[in-house]
């Protein structure tokens, strides 16, 4: 396989789509990539010519290629056309779908806006753009399922357990006597009545789950009555 | 047992300060510049309720002892950028103390941000609104105090994060005699320190109107109901002319309001309600509006204690609300 195959496998470039251009110079630390679509031809750059498409360039953070930041410019195809592609970001999204999988995937886990920032060299503004637009439901997942989940305590539901959907849809209801606990969840159920994506939705379950299993002890009163469910 | 929460002469602050404790200090801002730097955060306020009842002093201020912290509480400063780290930083058990000047930009920024800050909710987060008196309003400006170096500042929040040991846990929780009263449900479009076209029963309707039209005592709050923790947003000025309501506090889309039923006898309201805890109330504060309103000045609340602030802190802005912390075994 030919080394410009095997970066196109690691960033999730498929075809009919190619990295027509190339640069290491705009950033330090950073290396730039313009993906167009093959015309079929032999082309300039990796080797089938581009087609050059219609509408504005836009630009998103892709996953990182090593220690270096990778962002890919592309003009976005048709709605039709851009199902399944992860290099490409949504309209207004500071990343591309693989790097919000991948950020996601760090959530459930429960690590920080600061290591995942830290880890990833995301810029903090840009990680609560995305994080904010999540929350309201104007960004998805699209699809793929993450699969981090948080460890259970010994009487908290595991993070997959339906009781948490049902909770935060308001379903099921339960007497709660911890004001934090009531705080947050009418805002996960405000959050969860407007976000369709059901990947975004898993994140929020995960995210009721994970202060369940932080605050168990204080929340015997509550568990006992996800038990009895 | 000692009480951790105090109104005392500024003489007798100066000691605890100069013995090493770590506190959290409520008073005049004269009162405040007369103390000694030290292991203390403060905040600008003259008004009190203290164990002989609800009080104005420029002569004393209100101090709360931290104590049975695992480390030394850490004490800074936090401005409008770093203020939403302020959960990430807190110590992963324990409490952090947060205290804010009223009307400054960073006030604005953490009312209407803070539900969505990192972290937010896991760790306890307990605080108030720094005011001044209200002969000086428009005068002065509230400040919050750093006391290791004794700067005095408008425009940063003060914290004090208290690290406990593994075998104890802070607990915040509130007070609020006010509940959804029978009238219309309320809910707005944005979130905003102040409002106009708004929802009023489901249909497109005007929040200045609807209190005119209905004769509405703006002493009585807006609240919504939090799954089951009832949240105030208290009414600063309505305005007929542009049709326009101001807040203390922001009005959330979402969240379904109704004007508060009215009160019978506050003080007796409040004494009926206070929790009966067996364990102490480490630190606690109430509304100056419930000062006010209540007219508690020479009346006493009971074992709660604590400044009047311009607003509390019980993880987000409340109103018109008494919040307490307690750490349980």
């Amino acid at each position: 396989m030919k080394p410009e195959e095997v970066l196109r496998q690691a960033l999730e470039i498929d075809a009919p789509w190619q990295i027509v251009r190339m640069r290491n110079d705009l950033g330090k630390g950073q290396i730039d990539l313009w993906v167009a679509r093959e015309s079929g031809r032999s082309g300039w750059f990796f080797g089938a010519r581009a087609e050059v498409g219609h509408g504005h360039e836009q630009v998103w953070r892709h996953i990182n290629i090593g220690n270096a930041r990778c962002l890919v410019h592309a003009v976005p195809p048709d709605d039709n056309d851009q199902a399944g592609l992860q290099w490409l970001g949504e309209a207004e999204q500071p990343f591309s779908r693989a790097l919000a999988r991948q950020i996601a995937g760090m959530f459930m886990e429960g690590i920080t806006f600061q290591a995942i920032c830290s880890l990833l060299d995301i810029p903090v503004a840009d990680l609560w753009k995305f994080k904010h637009s999540l929350d309201n439901g104007k960004a998805g997942l699209s699809g793929q399922r993450t699969t981090a989940s948080e460890p259970a305590g010994s009487g908290v539901p595991e993070a997959s357990d339906p009781v948490w959907e049902r909770l935060l849809d308001g379903t099921i209801n339960i007497e709660i006597r911890v004001l934090s606990l009531k705080l947050l969840l009418t805002k996960l159920r405000e959050q969860f009545s407007i976000i369709t994506d059901g990947e975004v939705r898993l994140l929020k379950t995960h995210e009721m789950q994970r202060y369940f299993v932080r605050h168990e002890k204080l929340l015997g009163h509550e568990l006992a009555q996800l038990a009895r469910l | 047992m000692k009480p951790p929460q105090a109104l005392m002469p500024i003489a007798r602050a100066a000691e605890l300060i100069a013995s090493g404790h770590y506190l959290s200090i409520a008073g005049d801002e004269a009162a405040l510049r007369q103390l000694p730097l030290g292991n203390w955060i403060g905040g600008t306020i003259p008004y009190f309720m203290g164990a002989d009842g609800g009080t104005s002093s420029c002569e004393q201020v209100f101090v709360s002892e931290i104590g049975g912290f695992s480390t030394p509480p850490q004490l800074r400063f936090y401005d409008a950028a770093t203020l939403p780290q302020i959960c990430r930083n807190a110590p992963d058990n324990g409490y952090s103390i947060l205290i804010l000047p009223a009307f400054s930009a960073i006030h604005a920024s953490f009312a209407r941000q803070a539900p969505n800050y990192e972290e937010m909710y896991l760790k306890p987060l307990i605080g108030w609104v720094a005011g001044v008196h209200l002969d000086a309003l428009g005068q002065l400006a509230p400040k919050v105090v750093l006391g290791s170096t004794g700067e005095f500042s408008a425009q940063h929040a003060v914290v004090m994060d208290v690290a406990l040991p593994a075998d104890k846990f802070a607990q915040i929780d509130i007070v609020n005699l006010f509940r959804p009263g029978t009238g219309s449900s309320i809910t707005f479009f944005d979130t905003g320190f102040s409002a106009g076209a708004c929802q009023i029963n489901g249909k497109p309707g005007n929040l200045a109107d609807y209190l005119v039209e209905h004769g509405i005592d703006r002493r009585l709050p807006l609240v919504a109901d939090y799954s089951g923790a009832m949240i105030n947003v208290s009414i600063k000025h309505i305005d007929p002319a542009t049709q326009r309501v101001e807040f203390y506090a922001p009005v959330f889309p979402g969240l379904e309001y109704r004007i508060a039923a009215p009160l019978g006898d506050y003080l007796a309201e409040f004494k009926a309600a206070l929790p009966q805890l067996e364990r102490e109330i480490s630190f606690s504060c109430n509304c100056i509006l419930n000062y006010l309103y209540s007219e508690l000045e020479g009346k006493r609340t009971g074992q709660v204690i604590g400044p009047m602030t311009f607003g509390e802190i019980g993880y987000q802005l409340l109103n018109q609300t008494l919040v307490y912390l307690s750490v349980t075994e």
